[in-house]
């Protein structure tokens, strides 16, 4: 553990859970969000924490390091193509190899690009504490615009990314560039079916309103039918979807954020035969 | 332990006076006098200010002098000393691609970092390479085309 | 081509690449301390009270009370404030400055400041606006009868939005003041500009003050009359302090409070019979901002381009700049140009479609050519090289094929390809060079034989110092290294007038080369010698009337033909810009590499302008687009295929055949863009930017 003035580089993560747990600190992991104001901030850096820094895999999940910076993510052979195709998207390389996957997402952002994946995938949030620690699901942690469930002992250490079924994807990001662009509207969408049946239609979108959306009572609409059964019901489940987003205006009109995110639904849904 | 903040720069050990929480761009311009390192938005999103830490291209007026502990941190001033320098800033002349050169310091450190990477990337390889540094100046055409040029000429440097 | 377009080392490659070249914010001066500048809140009102807070010992604040001289800022007319004058008129407006060494104590400080005002109504709205600045007009032909006689008559209204230069490097700089003189450096297009606005507001002769260039990074026109005020405000605080002062403005206080590219609202009407056009009327109304700054050298640019490269027989041409409580426009490369050709453009394309023919055809139809009577009753005096550049810029860009291919297209994406052709006059309008300018240059010989260059003239990036050593070196046929050339420091450069206007190589350029010749003439070896130009009329132009706005505006043009092509997602809105093309005539190319790194890097901003640099305000006239996040630039994957070719024309009366050349490429992008944006939307367009919501507004409509 170094310590200089208000600064705590701890060594490990035993030792940034114990500075997280005694001072009043802010996690600091790839600085890109938190180093636009530069605030004299009491800062806990775990951008060289290992245990935060790590990228692994079992059978069921990737494991992502609250502290794995995009770049390491992307180059990460297991890492899957939407998260990649996400990541491609995300501002430029100088920014992709400080900013990390746990800020991004830490900042509750209904912008985050990471975010909207780690959503639409059904990803885990792994909390941890000197005194133990907890899994979420990300719907769970973010709770409002720029809020999370991160209690003041606690660090966000590890995403486990569910592995099955991610290779049939949906991604669209509505930037107003090519690079360096903070996303205007995003959509992520994951089909999967069994058979006949469909198994997953899951749809959520970034950039629209306080967090990130997603409707899990709607897309049940969809699941154990089949491609015939749910053209039947495209047009209801459209429908609950228009009734149930309600964009905020920013940089953009509501009513542009309205049509691409409905356009880009129903785009989704043709290209899996819907 | 308790201390400054120490870190390699440009293959020199220093020591800071910089608080852990001071912009490594303000530190580096102000404390060290590396003026190459150039300020153009102190938001991350211009490139002006890019600087290498541990080989990895960064804007450094997004990093916290905190998060560099014990890091080598190269700057142009560092890295015009070095024979990648030469190739770049040849291919560089060749193009006619310096105009106001505001951009420039943090175009070549970015050139590096994707040569360093990728030797022989392709156009559009280079493009998103050097996507996070803007230059209102050139069109980009002719940085392209000098890092095409230098990946030729340096072929073995990278 | 000539030995004169083979292209060098640029003369500031090595300093610049290596990171040693000192730009204003990287000096370190002795006890230098630092300025901030408080700036108004609010668009319009006056000041009741300013609350200061105690202030710690070495800080200092700076308003108007502590100017010795004007409380004006000479630029054109002299109506912006050095320091508010008790009343604010745009958000962003100086009101004080506070000095002293520690960078935090300042901001502490100037959050501690409360200022108390009486709030006005602001004007916003340059529709709106009764407080007119500028008028002028002009009439070709019998306009009127045209209109009687037509048997159609087209009635459109374009807009252009604001365009922010983004110079890489803010504006920035420092203020000296000893033994009662005012010494001024930062980072600037014209000197002399600088120097006769310290004069003014310090009270003090020519020889009191000196102003001095240093390293800039990027202009644009964004640094021809900002630093007349900031060079002001530094001398005036400096002189108080007793130290230099420096001040570098941050990014978001750059974009809130320097001028931008005029915002305009332009109306045309077209008079048809048996479709031929026979009268165009064109109304423009440029949005000046709070104050006067340049606009009215802007507007006259407009107004005189408003009808294009074409020639009609019958035109009246009419406008207005505006005062509106907001941040005040100056020069942007193009200098009004591009709002009134954007219009044009637009509108020959409508006419052509609403008369059943192919836009490109319409426009050969009108091209105006050498001998043809322009808009202001001058001459075309020299070959207008189009079917050259034309011929090429179809080869590389296959526009005639393409325009054919992407009529009626139906699926998820779907392209667009637009064409626009556009001059830009060289140098200053009318007599300026004459009876204004009138600029003068130095060769100053050493005793070792080498030779300096002695100008105003500023290196913003463009390549001016590479080029007057090329022109003086060969003219002289002494080797480059033989040349010295430095930033200008007014105590040792002659005006030779501002880095403006496309002039330099054509106006100063001329100068040098004749200076060169001269020297030349009476070169002694190892003898210290000078010799000295001053600025010479060409002859065969027709006098330009300022009060009528007849004869020729400029000596000669230069000329551009421009393609962009894009393809567009209908989900989206979101245009992929496939490829920009850009033919140019810029007389002989002095280094052809420098040219094309103007085009190509001018041509960018043009698509930047026409496409995503959206810039507004909010109800309260504050800039929401105030940072390089929110204020869109393109990023080098944003226009993948960039291609811009030149040809040689040599202008007879220009350095090596040189004429004005920098600006040009800024002129035609956005009509361009926007053409391709019409093509595969397939309709008729009338703004600028053109957004991806707009876009998808466009084809939300077409559903319906």
């Amino acid at each position: 553990m170094v310590i200089v003035e208000n600064g705590y580089i701890p060594a490990d993560l035993a030792e940034a859970l114990k500075i997280r747990g005694e001072q009043t600190v802010i996690p600091y992991a790839g600085g890109t969000d938190l180093m636009v104001d530069a605030e004299d901030h009491a800062y806990l850096f775990l951008n060289k924490v290992p245990e935060l820094k790590r990228i692994s895999e079992d059978e069921t999940y990737l494991k992502i390091g609250a502290a794995a910076t995009f770049t390491e993510i992307l180059n990460y052979p297991g890492t899957p193509e939407i998260l990649k195709a996400a990541i491609h998207y995300l501002a430029a390389p100088a920014i992709r190899n400080m900013a990390t996957a746990g800020g991004n997402v830490s900042n509750a952002s209904p912008k985050a690009d990471s975010s909207l994946i780690f959503y639409v995938s059904d990803t885990l949030l792994k909390l941890a504490s000197a005194k133990g620690e907890r899994i979420l699901p990300i719907e769970d942690f973010i709770t409002g615009r720029g809020k999370t469930a991160l209690q003041a002992d606690e660090l966000l250490v590890e995403f486990l990314m569910p592995k099955k079924g991610l290779e049939n994807y949906y991604y669209e990001k509505v930037g107003a560039r090519k690079a360096l662009a903070i996303s205007r509207v995003a959509f992520a969408g994951l089909f999967n079916m069994e058979g006949e049946r469909i198994t997953r239609c899951a749809a959520a979108f970034g950039s629209v309103a306080d967090v990130v959306l997603r409707f899990r009572d709607f897309e049940a609409m969809m699941i154990g039918l089949t491609l015939p059964e749910a053209k039947a019901v495209k047009s209801e489940f459209l429908a609950k979807y228009d009734q149930a987003i309600v964009p905020i205006r920013g940089r953009v009109s509501a009513d542009y954020r309205k049509h691409v995110c409905m356009n880009l639904l129903e785009d989704f849904l043709t290209q899996n035969g819907i | 332990m308790s201390g400054k903040i120490t870190f390699i720069l440009n293959n020199e050990k220093v020591e800071s006076n910089g608080k852990p929480s001071d912009r490594l761009l303000d530190v580096l311009r102000n404390e060290f006098e590396l003026t190459g390192v150039k300020c153009g938005c102190k938001e991350g999103e211009c490139g002006a200010c890019s600087v290498l830490i541990d080989g990895v291209l960064a804007n450094s007026c997004v990093v916290a002098l905190g998060s560099i502990h014990n890091c080598h941190v190269t700057t142009i001033e560092g890295y015009s000393k070095t024979k990648r320098f030469e190739v770049l800033s040849k291919a560089y002349a060749n193009f006619s691609a310096v105009q106001c050169g505001f951009c420039i310091p943090g175009m070549v450190l970015a050139s590096e970092a994707l040569l360093s990477h990728n030797p022989h990337p392709t156009e559009a390889e280079i493009r998103e390479g050097i996507s996070g540094n803007l230059c209102r100046c050139t069109g980009y055409n002719a940085i392209v085309h000098a890092i095409q040029k230098a990946a030729e000429e340096g072929n073995g440097l990278w | 081509m000539d030995l004169i377009n083979q292209s060098v080392k640029k003369w500031d490659h090595d300093p610049k690449i290596s990171g040693a070249a000192k730009y204003v914010d990287d000096l370190r001066i002795k006890d230098m301390v630092h300025g901030k500048i408080l700036r108004s809140t609010i668009a319009s009102g006056t000041i009741k009270e300013i609350r200061i807070p105690t202030l710690p010992e070495g800080y200092l604040i700076v308003d108007q009370h502590d100017i010795p001289g004007k409380n004006n800022v000479h630029i054109v007319d002299d109506d912006s404030p050095c320091y508010s004058d008790g009343t604010v008129n745009f958000v962003g407006e100086a009101i004080l400055m506070v000095v002293g060494e520690d960078m935090k104590v300042l901001d502490k400080i100037l959050s501690e400041i409360v200022v108390v005002y009486e709030e006005h109504t602001p004007v916003l709205d340059m529709m709106k606006s009764d407080v007119i600045f500028y008028q002028y007009g002009y009439t070709k032909g019998d306009p009127d009868q045209a209109f009687q006689e037509a048997d159609q008559i087209l009635d459109e209204t374009f807009t252009t939005g604001y365009q922010e230069h983004i110079y890489m490097e803010v504006q920035g700089m420092i203020g000296f003041y000893k033994d009662g003189k005012s010494t001024v450096r930062g980072s600037m297009q014209c000197p002399y500009y600088v120097h006769s606005a310290v004069k003014m507001v310090m009270g003090l002769p020519d020889q009191q003050v000196q102003i001095i260039q240093d390293e800039m990074g990027g202009a644009f026109g964004g640094k021809e009359d900002y630093p007349s005020i900031l060079g002001a405000q530094v001398a005036v605080a400096a002189k108080k302090a007793g130290r230099p002062v420096k001040c570098v403005l941050d990014r978001r206080e750059d974009i809130t409070c320097t001028s931008k590219r005029h915002p305009a609202t332009m109306h045309y009407r077209a008079a048809i019979k048996d479709k031929k056009i026979t009268a165009i009327d064109a109304y423009a109304v440029y949005d000046c901002g709070a104050f006067t700054t340049l606009s009215k050298v802007v507007l006259q640019r407009g107004l005189i381009g408003a009808t294009g490269v074409y020639t009609f027989d019958n035109i009246r041409v009419n406008g207005k700049g505006v005062r509106t409580n907001t941040t005040p426009n100056g020069a942007f490369r193009g200098f009004g140009g591009p709002q009134t050709f954007f219009a044009i453009e637009m509108f020959m394309n409508h006419i052509a479609r609403a008369i059943g023919k192919d836009p490109f055809e319409l426009k050969q139809q009108y091209l105006s050519k050498k001998g043809d009577i322009t808009a202001t009753n001058g001459l075309y005096h020299f070959d207008i090289p189009f079917p050259e550049m034309i011929e090429k810029l179809f080869k590389e860009s296959g526009y005639p094929e393409k325009y054919q291919q992407y009529k009626h297209q139906t699926g998820r994406t779907r392209k667009g390809i637009g064409l626009s052709l556009t001059y830009h006059g060289c140098g200053f309008t009318g007599a300026g060079e004459r009876d204004l300018i009138k600029g003068v240059v130095r060769l100053k010989k050493n005793y070792n034989d080498t030779v300096e260059i002695l100008t105003a003239g500023t290196d913003m990036g463009q390549g001016l110092k590479t080029a007057f050593v090329k022109i003086v070196a060969q003219t002289l046929g002494v080797p480059m290294h033989q040349i010295i050339i430095a930033n200008p420091d007014t105590d040792r450069v002659p005006n030779s007038g501002p880095t403006a206007a496309s002039r330099s190589l054509m106006v100063v350029g001329k100068l040098l080369e004749r200076a060169a010749v001269k020297l030349k003439d009476i070169w002694v070896s190892e003898e210290e010698q000078e010799v000295e130009e001053h600025y010479v009329h060409p002859e065969f132009t027709i006098p330009w009337d300022t009060e009528n706005f007849q004869g020729d505006p400029y000596p000669d043009n230069s000329w551009s033909a421009n393609v962009v092509e894009v393809e567009i997602d209908t989900l989206t809105g979101v245009a992929d810009i496939v490829g920009a093309w850009g033919v140019y005539d810029v007389g002989t190319p002095v280094d052809k590499m420098i040219v094309i790194g103007q085009m190509e890097g001018g041509l960018l901003q043009a698509v930047g302008y026409g496409s995503m640099e959206l810039m507004d305000a909010n109800n309260k006239g504050v800039i929401r687009n105030n940072s390089l996040s929110d204020y869109i630039i393109p990023t080098a994957m944003d226009v993948p295929v960039l291609k811009t070719d030149v040809i040689n024309n040599p202008y007879v009366v220009g350095p090596f055949g040189g004429k004005g050349a920098g600006e040009l490429p800024a002129v035609g992008g956005a009509p361009a863009y926007v053409a391709a944006m019409e093509s595969a939307l397939g309709i008729d367009l009338h703004h600028t930017p053109f957004s991806q919501e707009d876009t998808l507004k466009a084809l939300e409509a077409m559903k319906k």
